[in-house]
């Protein structure tokens, strides 16, 4: 994985038992050559800079070197590939390349009618799926001036923040995981396995969900669906906290953990961060209460927020929510409401020439989506806002002076999903 | 809707707004040039009448006569959000400033608005390709870039007129020959 640029000046550095260095730096080298054969990635790119970040960042100085990280690597959470620029074992920077899970969704949202659109957002950030599908309805449904039933709105907070409590869960298996751990994730997937299949009863599938509609949601509560729920909520807090126990109580976690990764809150803002990663910082910002949507505005919840900005705030923060979202899911199973799960709507939709914005809360921070409409029955723009994709960029200013071990660690702790990432 | 807040845009940016103030559900929409876009934005930011600290979404847009960048804010002072759009940008060569000086992480939002659209942003430091490979030499979100295989097109589609206050001049009256990759 190791590559280092040949260089006259460093004597050593490129030298491997693979050839001499008469070939070095000509595409003759049979190193080339065997990373060629074998599609090793080169960690510089094989043309002239283009731009100033580009030329400063592919410019060693004395002792530096780069390592190319992925894109295949088990602790990137999907196909991302990262080129760290090391002094000894120091990161100074990092560039990291995007791409290799790009799929066109928001041209492929453009060229599907607007019932079509919804099951393409799913695939995004796929472990928390309900979350991409919301924003995409609700911002339809305001080109449509479609008003969604009680019923149906308190149904989708419901199985959202169920959703949220398997998303934080798995993200605590893996952060363990890239740090070495390999119980906290088999424990997770414990929660996560079972709020699946409860989900699973309610929408008929495990993890791309399609479930929410224009206008409502796709079925209703079912008796498999609440008599799951009723026993996991049961012991839910309680296992939870157990689970949590294993990383809260480890001195080895906790003190790797603190201090890394810092950023503060002016920062975190300038770099457009939202979500678990900027309230770490102390920022009580939630779009549940910021930009109140659903029916938020009548539930009883509380926004926690760490004032540290470091990775082990960014965990304990996320370990705050899933009690606060175990809160809502009572008040929702208390307060549903009966009626209807569906606005009256036509099979086509045509809805007036205008723009829509919505934004709301995900797992990871705010999510939106920007529908224009032309009208005709297709979206004539999409526009996906995710915000794995800007915490990803904000890694850069979190990383220099730690370890390339560290690397992984403040990458798990921001929870990037690169299907959200590259869409 | 925020009524109080479309006045204090109006008295606030009157020399800058090149349209109506727009507003639906919980959404105001404002119009500016691309180039009154770093007063604009830098006064949104700082005076504590508006304190649009947060940039929500950052994209560009190609309606098919024009290029857009469109800006989503987010501040306590109002309960809508704020959409700014730069509006006009030709479609040869599309220009706006960038606003990486207020907001650092806008840096890769408009990486992508230049990956899909092309539109260049002048001021910030790193305007590659972030999705698309560096040899790709299109752009395939812009309106001319059909997809390779368009059995989703619906038959429904002829005139797309954008918004009808504004029909495109060069609107085709069906549906164009496909050329693909006919970006740029």
């Amino acid at each position: 994985m190791t590559t280092t640029t040949p260089r006259p000046d460093a004597p050593g550095q490129g030298r491997t038992n693979l050839g001499s260095d008469a070939f070095a730096g000509s595409p003759d080298d049979p190193r080339v050559q065997l990373d060629r054969d074998l599609g090793v990635f080169e960690p510089v790119p094989p043309y002239p800079p283009r731009t100033e970040r580009e030329a400063e960042f592919y410019t060693l100085r004395d002792g530096e070197m780069f390592l190319n990280m992925g894109p295949q690597h088990p602790s990137t959470h999907g196909v991302l590939r990262v080129v760290l620029k090391l002094d000894g074992e120091k990161v100074v920077d990092l560039d990291p390349v995007l791409g290799y899970l790009h799929r066109g969704v928001e041209k492929l949202c453009e060229n599907a009618d607007y019932h079509q659109a919804i099951c393409y957002l799913d695939p995004l950030e796929y472990v928390s799926s309900l979350f991409c599908e919301w924003p995409g309805v609700m911002a339809f449904e305001k080109l449509l001036d479609v008003e969604v039933p009680r019923r149906a709105e308190y149904i989708r907070v419901l199985s959202a923040e169920l959703n949220r409590v398997a998303s934080h869960a798995l993200f605590l298996g893996w952060m363990a995981l890239d740090l070495g751990g390999l119980t906290p994730i088999l424990w997770s997937f414990i929660e996560r396995d079972e709020i699946v299949e409860m989900l699973a009863a309610l929408t008929g599938q495990r993890m791309l969900f399609n479930y929410f509609r224009i206008g409502g949601v796709n079925g209703d509560l079912n008796h498999e669906f609440l008599s799951r729920l009723g026993t996991w909520m049961s012991h839910a807090t309680e296992q939870i906290e157990a689970g949590n126990a294993l990383l809260n109580e480890n001195e080895i976690f906790v003190r790797r953990m603190r201090g890394l990764g810092k950023i503060d809150s002016k920062t975190a803002l300038r770099m457009t961060m939202s979500g678990p990663n900027l309230r770490a910082t102390g920022v009580p910002f939630d779009m549940r209460r910021a930009h109140p949507y659903s029916i938020y505005p009548e539930l009883d919840f509380d926004i926690p927020t760490r004032a540290e900005g470091d990775c082990l705030a960014r965990y304990l923060l996320r370990m705050d929510e899933i009690k606060q979202s175990l809160r809502i899911i009572d008040q929702c199973l208390h307060q549903m409401p009966d009626g209807p799960i569906m606005a009256k709507l036509p099979r086509l939709l045509r809805p007036r020439p205008g723009r829509a914005y919505a934004g709301i809360e995900a797992p990871r921070g705010q999510y939106a989506v920007y529908a224009m409409s032309d009208g005709t029955d297709q979206p004539f723009r999409m526009r996906i806002h995710d915000p794995s994709f800007l915490h990803l960029q904000s890694v850069g200013l979190m990383m220099p002076g730690h370890l390339v071990a560290d690397t992984m660690a403040i990458m798990a702790s921001l929870d990037p999903i690169m299907g959200g990432v590259d869409k | 809707m925020d009524r109080a807040f479309k006045a204090r845009l109006e008295r606030r940016f009157e020399e800058q707004l090149t349209g109506p103030i727009r507003q639906r559900h919980d959404e105001t929409e404002i119009r500016i040039a691309a180039g009154d876009v770093v007063p604009v934005i830098t006064a949104l930011h700082d005076e504590p009448d508006f304190a649009f600290e947060f940039l929500a979404d950052l994209c560009g847009v190609d309606t098919g006569e024009v290029m857009q960048v469109v800006y989503h804010l987010w501040s306590p002072t109002t309960t809508d959000w704020l959409r700014v759009i730069a509006d006009g940008l030709s479609r040869e060569d599309p220009r706006a400033p960038s606003v990486t000086f207020m907001w650092k992480g806008a840096e890769w939002m408009e990486r992508e608005a230049y990956d899909m659209f092309g539109i260049t942003f002048e001021g910030n430091r790193d305007l590659r390709r972030i999705y698309m490979p560096p040899d790709y030499q299109s752009f395939p979100l812009r309106k001319d870039f059909y997809l390779a295989d368009d059995a989703a097109r619906s038959p429904g589609a002829g005139v797309r007129p954008m918004e009808r206050t504004h029909p495109p001049r060069e609107a085709p009256a069906t549906k164009p020959v496909r050329r693909i990759g006919a970006g740029a």
